[in-house]
């Protein structure tokens, strides 16, 4: 299986030099970089759906250092990433075939060359078992989709682009303390030897901590998010579909190798397990309030990945708690729900981002203030984004259902397990689901409903017409995964299931009895299939009892809307932010916490900016006062912090930025540009270098 | 015989849901001393209205066309899932809090949508206000309900109720107080007074029964009636189910039958009461009285953790 992954990898790497060279006839390199992209997503599919149940292969080839060791391993949980971003970059390609056309004039060559190096490097980190390479897959990651995230060259996605650098840096410098840290102990930075060492407590969780914040840093969650709703949204919408429904996957995949595989001998902490819940459970409401307040299509969704991260997180950090508890039954139904949101958040967000994408093609605008009405004149797009938003409000029996009951299960399963200080967290993450589960409905009846239902509100959305054959197939393809994963549950869950196991090195726990999902710790089942079964006889015998009624009495159409006795026009029709409005009315302070957060960070910001370079005072970004007497709507919703988030600075990357700056003014002054200081500066270090020989012999 | 039992408890309660909120109109009625329609009121409103011509909005579609139908079909499969009549699912699978509370999701989801879908602002204002009661009273009936869970460890509702109706359900103080905020967060979304007048199309929270009429209306009103009384049922179900059948025979589920019936009405009787002394409050105030349902559920929590 694992030739089957670097044959998918090799052509990728072809593809996209071939793409480049072809960088002449736009044409050309969009259908080489598409079909070749495709053709290696459909082996590197078929290697990680093989993997799943096999036992891992491990192979590593001598490198020149002696830290270089080119080790591979492909295991279960590296099959199903590895399954899962093929499937998602499949599509992605099919997609491309129609939607790059757009990007003819904006370098389609360098396109393919980045998005193949891109899905490779994924790849390869995720099959990586040395450090060393782990760190330069997970730069080239980082790297290769920087540039797709600038391809526009517009002023938004350069700064969304450069914040997204700043934060993925962040991210990795706590991942590489975090393997030195291990490394120091283990001797080597092979994966392997890592495996092998028990830790010290104080270092493991010292390893692991970092390693949380480092992965979550990349998979979005809070406080690290703000960069995923300004990066995501600025890549083409298929790359957004790549990243948000792929890319984000490997911090969750990075949390999982580092606290089960690599820190497996030392065994884990309770407290580790605490910390992911809480984390989840405020990014999965803070996630889906922001998500609220965007009128811009693709933002809302980048957001609802913040959210959605947070309940893959929810699901995890149960098992991390079952597996240092040491209670297996509940690490693998952690671990299930955790792995299964995972590959169902792949599947329904990557829909839907390919959705919005239809949208942007279809009117030239994400602005869902101006759409509305589209549901008639695309249907296939509207279809298939209705399905995606139901999957996303965990509406039964699609996907997302199915596993956030897992993650209820699971939660309170532990619940019933913990001491007092355990069930209040565990009560904190139930409601906090709960509350998410809710906002997620109202947020996607906004989303859907302000962009395809009513009238068109404006000229762009009146000329939509449907997307390309491609484009639409590649949704279609999303949707049927979507509906296959929640009513094939009971087949699906067992082989996730058998992943966790696998990880936990514990027997396989039964999850699935014919078609109903167990969870025996809480005594409970559900049948996705036979729910459907019900819900599907059931709502066809009431709309047919309608129908016969309808035929008998007859029907007639009234083109107007009832509106209180006036004549009803465009302007009375529900936009997003009426639903921003009314949500602003009860969840107020949640939208009052992040206009707090982001003052702290941009005082801190200049406290910092301060510190280094007292003059440099002008230069860091001054803080947005309070405006007293707001003026106008935008600026009173801007002090609650509920309009859209670019108005907004992110504190946490201000203060690195500001850093950054500073010091590059400081070596700016080094660098005179006269030759003599360089001679200077030549002699010095050679003297510095003969003096450190001198000392150390 | 438990799939008769879930037939039985779907037909009686779509049969009966009319005449529940036609009662309830007349309580009202008579504690305003007014004489009042009679209590079958609903049902021959239903009758007209279903042999009338049917006029759609030329701007809705397919989701319009669609709520009624999702709208009243969910709600039956809820009330065929509960333990109403004997102490165990009819239907097992349809019996996890998890599932019953994502069930009723999909019936607000579709209502709302269907309320922009109309294209008027009338409509969608309630469509909207629809979802954030729900946001609102959710969080609160899903701790209740965690509560519950951990205090009986099952997450199955026909397992809740067998452990309150023997009382094994531990600690005891934490299952009142969950009894407590349960029925306060139900009766919230019953949509009555002083929040909502759900039977009543003119007020806000009925705006999108504003673009039906017809056979499609008669669908929606009588969804609507189901749904009060599938949440008081919910209500019922877990925390009052004494005299339900503990075990499966057919007289016994008969008796639990009618036990059931009148627990109902009780409910409502007290519904009405409470929703005829109070005064309207105004829909921003809503948050307000929701955090003391939160407070309540957060203090059976507090007791369920300590153990008393």
């Amino acid at each position: 299986m694992l030739e089957l992954v670097l044959l998918s990898l090799g052509v990728s790497c072809a593809t996209g030099v071939v793409s480049l060279l072809c960088g002449k006839t736009p044409k050309a390199a969009k259908t080489v970089a598409c079909v070749g992209g495709m053709g290696a997503a459909a082996l590197s599919f078929a290697g990680g759906v093989g993997a799943l149940l096999q036992t891992a292969t491990y192979v590593s080839w001598l490198g020149p250092m002696p830290f270089t060791n080119f080790s591979l391993l492909l295991n279960p949980l590296a099959g199903l990433l590895i399954a899962v971003i093929a499937a998602l970059a499949f599509v992605a390609w099919l997609y491309g075939l129609s939607y790059f056309d757009e990007y003819y004039d904006k370098g389609i060559g360098v396109i393919g060359l980045f998005m193949n190096l891109f899905i490779a490097s994924m790849n390869l980190v995720i099959l990586a078992d040395n450090a060393f390479w782990f760190l330069v897959f997970f730069e080239l990651m980082s790297l290769t989709s920087y540039v797709l995230v600038i391809i526009d060259q517009t002023e938004k996605s350069v700064r969304g682009g450069f914040l997204y650098l700043i934060m993925a840096h962040i991210g990795f410098l706590m991942i590489a303390i975090s393997f030195f840290v291990m490394a120091s102990a283990a001797g080597s930075l092979e994966f392997a030897a890592f495996r092998a060492t028990a830790f010290a407590p104080a270092l493991a969780t010292v390893a692991f901590v970092l390693a949380f914040f480092g992965f979550g840093a990349k998979a979005g969650m809070v406080p690290f998010h703000s960069w995923l709703p300004q990066a995501h949204p600025a890549a083409p919408s298929n790359v957004s579909a790549l990243m948000s429904g792929g890319m984000i996957k490997i911090g969750i995949f990075g949390i999982c190798k580092v606290c089960f595989d690599l820190l497996g001998a030392a065994g884990g902490e309770i407290g580790w397990g605490v910390l992911v819940i809480v984390i989840g459970a405020v990014s999965s409401v803070l996630g889906v309030v922001y998500a609220l307040g965007e009128h811009d299509l693709k933002s809302l969704l980048a957001y609802h990945s913040v959210e959605n991260i947070g309940i893959i997180l929810l699901g995890v950090g149960t098992g991390i708690f079952g597996w240092a508890a040491g209670l297996p039954w509940l690490a693998a139904i952690g671990l299930l729900a955790g792995l299964y949101h995972l590959v169902n958040h792949a599947m329904f967000k990557g829909l839907l981002f390919l959705g919005a994408g239809s949208v942007l093609h279809a009117t030239g605008t994400r602005n869902m203030e101006v759409l509305g009405g589209l549901a008639r004149l695309m249907p296939w797009t509207a279809v298939c984004f209705l399905v995606g938003s139901l999957a996303i409000s965990a509406i039964p029996p699609l996907n997302g259902f199915v596993s956030e009951w897992f993650t209820y299960q699971g939660l309170i399963g532990a619940a019933m397990e913990g001491d007092i200080f355990l069930r209040i967290v565990f009560a904190f993450a139930v409601v906090a689901l709960a509350i998410t589960g809710a906002l997620a409905v109202t947020c996607f009846v906004k989303a859907f409903g302000v962009t395809f239902l009513a009238k068109p509100r404006s000229e762009a959305a009146e000329r939509a017409c449907e997307v390309p054959t491609p484009m639409v197939t590649a949704m279609v393809v999303l949707t049927v995964a979507c509906v296959v994963l929640g009513l094939g549950a009971a087949w699906i869950a067992p082989v996730i299931e058998s992943i966790g196991a696998s990880m936990l090195a514990a027997p396989a726990l039964p999850v699935a009895e014919g078609v109903t999902l167990v969870s025996l710790d809480t005594v409970s089942v559900v049948s996705p299939l036979i729910l459907a079964v019900l819900m599907a006889a059931v709502i066809a015998v009431c709309a047919l009892v309608r129908n016969v009624a309808n035929a008998k009495a007859g029907m007639k159409a009234d083109p107007k809307p009832w509106a209180c006795g006036y004549e009803p026009d465009l302007s009375m029709e529900t936009l997003a932010s009426t639903v921003g409005a009314n949500v602003k009315n009860f969840m107020g302070p949640l939208y009052a916490i992040r206009y707090g957060v982001n003052r702290a960070g941009q005082t801190m910001a200049r406290l910092i900016g301060r510190a280094i370079d007292p003059e440099a005072e002008s230069a860091a970004p001054a803080a947005a006062p309070a405006p007293k007497g707001a003026s106008s709507r935008f600026d009173r919703d801007r002090v609650f912090g509920i309009a859209p988030a670019e108005k907004h600075a992110p504190a946490l990357s201000n203060s690195v930025l500001s850093i950054v700056r500073d010091l590059g003014a400081w070596f700016g002054r080094m660098e005179s540009g006269d030759y003599r200081t360089y001679i200077v500066y030549i002699v010095g270090a050679l003297v510095f270098f003969l003096a450190l020989i001198v000392l150390v012999r | 015989m438990s799939i008769v039992v879930a037939l039985l408890q779907a037909v009686l309660l779509v049969a009966l849901a009319p005449l529940v909120s036609g009662i309830a109109r007349k309580i009202r009625a008579k504690m305003h001393a007014r004489e009042g329609a009679s209590a079958l009121q609903d049902y021959y409103d239903l009758a007209k209205l279903w042999h009338r011509c049917e006029v759609r909005e030329g701007g809705s579609g397919l989701v319009s066309r669609a709520m009624p139908p999702v709208f009243l079909g969910c709600f039956i499969l809820i009330a065929a899932g509960l333990p109403l009549a004997m102490q165990a699912c009819p239907i097992p699978i349809l019996g996890d809090i998890i599932t019953i509370l994502y069930l009723m999701a999909l019936p607000r989801f579709m209502f709302s949508l269907a309320s922009i879908d109309s294209a008027g602002s009338y409509t969608a204002i309630g469509g909207i206000r629809e979802l954030l009661v729900g946001v609102l009273v959710e969080p609160s009936l899903m701790l209740v309900l965690f509560v519950m869970a951990v205090a009986v460890g099952s997450t199955n509702v026909g397992i809740m109720a067998n452990a309150v109706a023997t009382l094994q359900a531990y600690p005891m103080v934490a299952v009142v107080v969950a009894a407590v905020a349960c029925a306060m967060a139900c009766y919230i979304e019953m949509g009555k007074l002083p929040f909502d007048l759900a039977e009543a199309e003119q007020e806000i929270q009925e705006g999108p029964l504003a673009a039906y009429s017809g056979p499609s209306l008669a669908m929606l009103k009588l969804g609507v009636s189901l749904k009060q009384l599938v949440v008081a049922s919910l209500f019922v179900a877990i925390f009052v189910p004494f005299g339900a059948a503990a075990a499966a025979g057919p007289l016994d589920i008969l008796i639990g039958f009618i036990v059931y019936l009148v627990k109902v009405l009780v409910v409502f009787l007290l519904a009405s009461v409470i929703e005829n002394s109070v005064m309207r409050v105004r829909y921003k105030l809503l948050g307000r009285y929701t955090w003391f349902v939160v407070g309540i559920a957060s203090l059976s929590l507090v007791f369920l953790v300590i153990g008393i």
